[in-house]
């Protein structure tokens, strides 16, 4: 009895402290998380193309609105507002007919109908033949267009209902509260949302705070989450953080403004992209969060993104650069509200002095180059496309989609030598201790519908 | 020039010389005073640079110092110490020290010479710091002056350096601040003046490479071009320079520049940079420029007070000398009473009593000379008229004589006698009348009836009066030459007095002839009015015949009377004119009369 006794309470120590753990852990409803972000945007209507396509805009786009069909968490398409599609191949044309999901709900009340998909689709793509007939919507492309159904699945091609006063909305699992643009934008859980009403309340983000105020509001909690610079994510402490890491598919590249013009430029642009010291720069001013890349697609998406060389060879680039008799001053601007950004536009500048040419790194718009931050979708043929839309080049041509295909596409892109990629960075978020769940995906999207918050941070925010 | 005039000269000009002597005095002066003044007090403001300076490095010597000391600056080169790979942590590392610390520039070393971090050029870490060589040397050195090469530009700064060792490995730390604005802006300057700072490592002054402390935007490219010349100077010798640069056609905008050079200790002790000190050179000017006002004020005034004084005193001097000119004139025309006032007892007055007892004495002696002439003439006069009347009294008396004594000895032979004595006596008396006569007529000259006169038309009718006389002399002929002035002018005169006096110039002229020759009658304009010439080719005249030949009575003739040329002359005088001779034994005799217009006495007339 004596020695009986002592297992049994250890046993039910055991299974009250489990019970407790998990009672820790379990979805709760309630709560507004906080958000801080650097971005700034001034519109929420995803076919704005005036607006600059950053993962922040993508990742509200996806709370606010929903597409005809969407990525799962393996990179795959799957059904979002469409619950069936079919595919038909006449002559030159394709064809794709999306059946729209049922008693779908847009947030002022209104029913999701094939008209109102199919206006919203055709405000973001004009070049499309958009129909809809009682249950589908269906888009002829001419040419063909075999990948509709990814492209469908970005966030700018989310069906928006635009009402008379220009007021948008949208289905996705929370409405608008209140939006000030480039400030504040306070979102309301959806309680009808046809997948289920998510755990938060609410969803407050501010917009246009620097890294440093976003980690101060961080650590004094007034934020739950805050996107963090992948080069400063190891000076992060994570004793009461959390840290989300993204796959590195943000695209860093030097982006020229105009096609190469003459066979002198190519050899500049040449010499300019052997002279980089992707390592260095990878190792001190990335400070080794990012894959160096002297390609479009990260080798993570591909896995062929060894074949294109990283190393720096100065001699080669000083050799072109002396079949050159004059080299122009490139101005080579960079986003001034992204210090890394700077920083890179010097280092790149010094490294192409050592090949005699010149770069002058510049704040202002008009330049000849930029050093660009490219968010890429996880899917490789959108990826491509998405790049080639931001660097003014015509989409790649991909027929089957295959590792071959890709990489002949990715080659004609660069053979351009409109752009010179450098590296690809992970999205790096972190959360306060308070937030549990799954927040992001491989591709850096935020999964907010399915996280919660812990009950000392929903107890005082439940309604 | 007048005496006045000469008087004021001397004057006007001695005060020039006066005030122009002491206003160059004045001004040498006052422009050494400024130069001293300029130089002491770039001297002083060099000083003043060089102990701000001073003060400065050493708290830039501090502050690197203590950085080299930090716990940070500890670690970072522990960690470099174990592999270099462990840098990369620390590439920003110089820029938050930096700002910590209040620095421009801070830069971390290893000791292979790569830069660890940068705070003014971030992007420069991996590679080489260009004074590495120098490191060690200076490390707990005084701050100096180096340039530093930013990313689009460079910056002349104060630097220090430290070392933070561990084990075998230095780390070094090198930082300091810009030498730019603020540090000038820290300088007390005097007024009017301003410090400027030239970076050398520019080719050229532009807008980065100078900089003002002042307002005065003078690092402006039109404005920095025009210290290019002394920058450039300072460049080529190495060594203080100082010139006047002119901002503006204004010389008031003048600033007089010391330009300093300024070394470094790394490489060589290049120049690295020119202190330039500018003294506006505005007080300068106007005080020059007053004293030229100055200058030309009394100046002026003096050459007025001149005027005024050379005129009162020419006036002094000369109303006197005036007054003795005036009598001069006066005498010379003839008034020999004219007299001078006498005022004091000077010079001037004891000329001018001198001068009256002059014309008083000449008066006397022309009185005398008068007298003696008038006596002169008479006996001239009783001479030839006891000459004149001896001749015809002569044979009277023996014809009386003649009578007498045939009445007494041929009393028959009486009758045809006294027939033949009668014809006699009244031929004599006949020509004592005519003696008589021709006196009577010199003493009735007429007052000459004024009209306009040709005189070509008076000579070309005594030619035309002559000419028969003239040619009836066929075996001796006169030549008659007409030589007229065309352009002649009418004069006042008496046509009907003049052509009788030059007849009897002609006739004169005839009668010296006796062997033919050429009788010229000449005219010519003259500025007074009309000069007429009868020449001829005679014998000629004595020059004692010469002086005499006017006296009235006087004659070189056996049967002359001597009133002819006297009558010449009369006529000439009454025309207010002249008449000379000149003549030269054998060659012949020219008399010249010098007539003036006399137009008032027509319009006289007229009137």
């Amino acid at each position: 009895m004596k020695h009986s006794g002592f297992p049994l309470l250890a046993a039910s120590s055991l299974l009250l402290l489990t019970m407790g753990a998990h009672a820790e852990t379990r979805p709760q409803y309630g709560g507004t998380l906080q958000i801080s972000v650097r971005e700034a945007p001034t519109t929420l209507d995803p076919a704005d193309t005036a607006q600059q396509d950053t993962l922040a805009s993508r990742n509200i786009t996806k709370l606010i609105f929903e597409t005809l069909v969407t990525t799962d968490d393996n990179d795959r398409i799957s059904y979002g507002l469409a619950t069936w599609w079919m595919f038909e191949a006449g002559g030159r044309s394709q064809s794709f007919q999306f059946r729209l999901r049922k008693n779908v709900i847009f947030h002022d009340g209104t029913t999701l109908s094939p008209a109102i998909a199919a206006a919203s689709l055709r405000a973001a793509n004009p070049s499309w033949k958009i129909t809809s007939n009682t249950d589908s919507v269906i888009v002829e492309c001419d040419p063909p267009c075999p990948y509709l159904p990814e492209e469908l699945a970005l966030p700018r091609n989310a069906i928006v209902k635009k009402s008379s006063d220009g007021k948008l909305s949208g289905t996705g699992p929370f409405h608008i509260n209140e939006w000030h643009p480039g400030k504040k934008l306070l979102l309301g859980a959806e309680e009808n949302y046809w997948g289920g009403s998510p755990f938060l309340h609410e969803i407050d983000i501010e917009f246009g705070k620097t890294f440093r105020e976003q980690l101060v509001s961080l650590e004094l909690g007034k934020s739950d989450l805050i996107q963090i610079p992948a080069e400063q994510s190891h000076r992060i402490s994570t004793a009461n953080v959390k840290l989300w890491r993204s796959a590195p598919l943000e695209l860093i590249a030097l982006v020229f403004g105009h096609d190469a013009q003459s066979a002198a430029d190519k050899s500049l642009r040449e010499a300019l992209a052997l002279c980089v010291d992707r390592a260095s720069i990878g190792s001190v001013i990335l400070q080794g969060s990012a894959q160096p890349d002297a390609s479009v697609l990260p080798n993570w998406m591909t896995g062929y993104g060894f074949a294109f060389s990283t190393e720096t060879d100065l001699a080669r680039a000083r050799q072109l650069r002396q079949e050159v008799r004059t080299a122009p001053l490139w101005a080579v601007s960079y986003d001034s509200a992204d210090p890394i950004a700077g920083l890179l536009a010097e280092r790149i500048a010094l490294n192409a002095r050592d090949a005699v040419l010149q770069l002058q790194p510049t704040k202002t718009a008009a330049s000849d180059l930029h050093v660009a931050k490219i968010p890429l979708p996880s899917d490789p043929i959108m990826a491509l496309a998405t790049v080639a839309t931001a660097t003014g080049l015509p989409a790649p041509q991909i027929n089957s989609g295959s590792a071959e295909d890709l990489y002949s596409a990715e080659r004609e892109l660069l053979a351009t030598q409109k752009l010179i990629p450098l590296f690809h960075l992970p999205v790096v978020y972190a959360t306060t201790k308070a937030v549990h769940g799954g927040l992001t995906r491989q591709d850096g999207m935020w999964n907010l519908a399915d996280i919660w918050l812990s009950r000392q941070k929903t107890g005082s925010d439940r309604p | 020039m007048n005496f006045r005039r000469k008087l004021l000269t001397v004057f006007a000009f001695t005060v020039v010389l006066s005030v122009a002597s002491v206003a160059f005095l004045v001004s040498t002066l006052t422009r050494r005073a400024f130069a001293r003044n300029e130089d002491e007090q770039s001297a002083s403001l060099m000083a003043q640079f060089q102990r701000e300076f001073d003060a400065q490095g050493k708290e830039i010597a501090r502050r690197i110092d203590a950085i080299a000391a930090s716990d940070a600056v500890a670690h970072m080169a522990a960690t470099i110490d174990q592999g270099s790979t462990g840098s990369a942590g620390f590439f920003d590392l110089a820029k938050s020290l930096a700002e910590n610390y209040q620095l421009d520039f801070l830069e971390f070393v290893d000791g292979n010479g790569t830069i660890v971090s940068s705070a003014q050029w971030a992007a420069k870490f991996g590679y080489p710091e260009t004074a590495f060589a120098e490191l060690a040397r200076l490390a707990g050195q005084p701050a100096f002056l180096k340039h530093e090469d930013l990313q689009d530009s460079s910056a002349l700064g104060m630097f220090a350096v430290s070392t933070a060792q561990v084990a075998d490995h230095p780390l070094y730390a090198i930082g300091g601040r810009r030498l730019d604005k603020d540090f000038l802006a820290v300088l007390e300057l005097p007024a009017d003046t301003r410090i400027l700072l030239y970076q050398n490592p520019a080719s050229t002054t532009t807008d980065g490479s100078l900089i003002d402390s002042s307002s005065r935007d003078a690092s402006k490219p039109s404005n920095a071009d025009k210290l290019a010349p002394l920058i450039n100077a300072t460049r080529g010798t190495g060594r203080g320079v100082t010139e006047i640069v002119h901002w503006s056609p204004d010389a008031a905008d003048d600033e007089m520049f010391h330009a300093i050079p300024l070394q470094g200790k790394v490489n060589a002790q290049p120049l690295l940079g020119i202190l330039l000190i500018g003294n506006s050179r505005r007080s300068y000017v106007e005080l020059e420029r007053r004293i030229r006002a100055s200058a030309l004020l009394v100046g002026g005034g003096g050459i007025l007070l001149a005027i005024l004084v050379s005129s009162w005193a020419a006036a002094r001097v000369t109303r006197p000398v005036e007054r003795l000119a005036h009598a001069a004139h006066e005498v010379a025309m003839g008034n020999w009473n004219t007299r001078v006032e006498v005022e004091g007892t000077d010079e001037l007055s004891q000329l001018a009593d001198a001068f009256n007892r002059m014309t008083t004495e000449l008066l006397t002696q022309k009185e005398r000379l008068v007298q003696t002439e008038r006596v002169a003439a008479w006996r001239e006069l009783a001479r030839r008229l006891a000459h004149e009347l001896k001749n015809p009294l002569f044979p009277l008396q023996l014809t009386v004589e003649n009578l007498l004594r045939a009445r007494q000895n041929s009393p028959d032979q009486f009758d045809e006698v006294f027939r033949e004595s009668s014809t006699t006596l009244l031929a004599e008396i006949s020509n004592l009348k005519a003696i008589i006569g021709r006196f009577s007529e010199f003493s009735k000259m007429p007052q000459p009836q004024w009209q306009s006169t040709d005189m070509n038309e008076v000579l070309r009718g005594i030619a035309q009066l002559f000419r028969a006389q003239l040619q009836a002399r066929a075996a001796k002929p006169i030549e008659c030459v007409l030589d007229l002035d065309a352009g002649l002018t009418t004069i006042s005169a008496d046509p009907e007095l003049l052509h009788r006096a030059l007849s009897n110039l002609v006739l004169n002229a005839m009668d010296a002839m006796p062997d033919g020759g050429t009788l010229t009658l000449r005219s010519h304009h003259s500025d007074n009015g009309a000069r007429v010439e009868i020449a001829d080719t005679g014998s000629g005249l004595t020059p004692e015949e010469c002086e005499r030949i006017f006296t009235p009575y006087y004659t070189s003739k056996q049967h002359g009377t001597g009133l002819g040329l006297a009558i010449v002359q009369s006529v000439v005088s009454d025309h207010r004119g002249t008449i000379n001779v000149h003549s030269e034994p054998r060659r012949g005799t020219t008399f010249v009369i010098e007539l003036p217009r006399n137009p008032e006495l027509t319009q006289a007339v007229s009137a």
